[in-house]
């Protein structure tokens, strides 16, 4: 497979939402590999975008185009509570690959012999994410769509995570959905829903600070 | 085949297919221990026989129609159906993958029960030896010929409807076929009534798939066309019930 760089172009007019339009692109966005965020006030279609873009939702109207290996890891989304993050790793990711999601599942503190269930929010979300990670092809461009990866991750976790995500941002796009908590966190690529109106914005030194009082 | 390892580590986790593993095992020789076959030495391989099978089908429908069941509700309920989706494995390959992981465990207990039935309760007359093998194979044949499109069935209608949905109503289906239509049968041999018969000619009969009865009295193999029938007749159903699966099947609730 060639190596090619992940993409995603929204056609301006497009439309998300479940039958009526939550939000609607007044202008085309294309967004190349690297971190981008998805920020909007709750119930504003942040999901909705997400599962649109990762093909499980129809738009309401207009088009897109999404270039890579797409995998969609939704907010709520948990394994069987019996089965432990190590199986977990063993069976989804590729050999070569575990050694290294093990040592990461170490060095954020994960317990990967606790079973699922057992585990805390923060810790079912770290497995989620480990998952999504190491799942990457390494040989493509891939596009990773998260949803709330950072609701219950300890600081250090969060962190560890983002320097993962610098390492590999030429062939990996990740769009990101989040309510930040802190308003030096660096955003300088976001997607904006205000009201019912998307928007892409993007500059080197913005911040969430510059952001926020955008979101009515 | 990401679906499938997931789904077979969750079974195996979960450690309930080591009960039935223990009981398809265990139970064919313990059974004719506590039963008249202690004072006639002359009853045990008939009470293995019946020991044997009968456990196999209760495991298979208890343990297998609810794994099936769990499996594909837990895939539509968890966001991990959803998930692979988005990677690519669409929903038809997820339903043979996690129907897949489910038959890897219930296609060995058959064979267990089968080698037992083979080895530890075979006749000894030489003729009615000869065609034990035979019967054996086809009776763990169409066994598995009905419950495949059964755990399907299962996994399908529980990622739309529910588990309970799915356990109870393959449940009721095979038991349905297995011994209501035999009633139905009689009662239409009593009374001629129409609509009966039509539901009579529609409904599955999975009792032609028991051949526990004839080795118990040791009736010989199937002749060969009748068992290519009814491998024809229950090929059938597969194919049906294989479509239906497919139009049941959600990788996600609906929105």
């Amino acid at each position: 497979m060639s190596k090619q760089a992940p993409s995603i172009q929204l056609d301006s007019g497009l439309e998300i939402g479940y039958g009526s339009p939550l939000a609607r692109f007044g202008q085309a966005v294309t967004l190349a590999g690297g971190t981008h965020f998805l920020l909007a006030r709750n119930g504003r279609g942040k999901t909705t975008l997400l599962r649109t873009l990762a093909r499980t939702l129809k738009p309401v109207a207009g088009s897109f185009r999404v270039h890579g290996f797409t995998q969609y890891l939704p907010e709520d989304l948990r394994f069987d509570p019996e089965i432990t993050p190590a199986m977990i790793f063993r069976t989804l990711l590729p050999k070569a690959r575990l050694r290294e999601a093990l040592d990461l599942a170490g060095r954020i503190e994960l317990d990967v012999k606790k079973t699922y269930g057992r585990l805390s929010t923060g810790n079912r979300r770290k497995t989620n994410l480990i998952a999504a990670e190491f799942s990457v092809k390494p040989n493509t461009g891939n596009i990773l769509l998260l949803d709330e990866p950072f609701s219950g991750l300890d600081a250090f976790a969060r962190q560890t995570f983002e320097e993962i995500w610098q390492q590999s941002a030429t062939n990996v796009l990740r769009l990101v959905s989040c309510h930040p908590d802190y308003d030096a966190m660096a955003m300088p690529s976001a997607l904006m829903i205000e009201g019912h109106q998307a928007r892409h914005l993007g500059s080197d030194g913005q911040t969430w600070s510059h952001l926020k009082n955008l979101l009515n | 085949m990401r679906l499938f390892r997931l789904t077979i580590a969750t079974i195996f986790q979960r450690k309930a297919w080591a009960i039935c593993a223990l009981a398809v095992i265990a139970l064919p020789f313990a059974l004719p221990l506590i039963s008249s076959a202690t004072e006639k030495p002359i009853l045990v391989q008939p009470a293995r026989i019946l020991a044997a099978w009968d456990t196999l089908w209760i495991c298979a429908l208890i343990w297998g129609l609810f794994t099936a069941a769990r499996e594909g509700e837990s895939n539509a309920k968890s966001g991990i159906g959803e998930y692979f989706l988005t990677t690519g494995v669409s929903a038809t390959r997820q339903l043979f993958e996690i129907w897949l992981a489910v038959f890897c465990y219930v296609a060995p207990l058959t064979l267990i029960t089968a080698l037992i039935c083979q080895f530890a309760a075979a006749p000894q007359d030489p003729v009615e030896h000869a065609m034990w093998w035979v019967l054996n194979a086809q009776y763990a044949a169409l066994f598995l010929l009905v419950l495949a499109p059964l755990l399907a069935l299962a996994t399908a209608l529980a990622s739309r409807f529910g588990g309970i949905t799915g356990f109870a109503v393959t449940l009721g289906l095979t038991l349905y076929g297995l011994y209501g239509v035999g009633y139905l049968d009689n009662m239409l041999k009593l009374e001629e009534n129409p609509i009966l018969h039509g539901l009579w000619l529609f409904s599955p009969q999975y009792r032609f798939a028991d051949l526990t009865q004839r080795l118990y009295f040791k009736s010989g193999a199937l002749p060969s066309a009748a068992f290519w029938t009814m491998t024809l007749y229950f090929g059938g159903i597969f194919a049906v019930y294989t479509g239906l699966s497919r139009l049941c099947f959600r990788t996600k609730l609906s929105a």
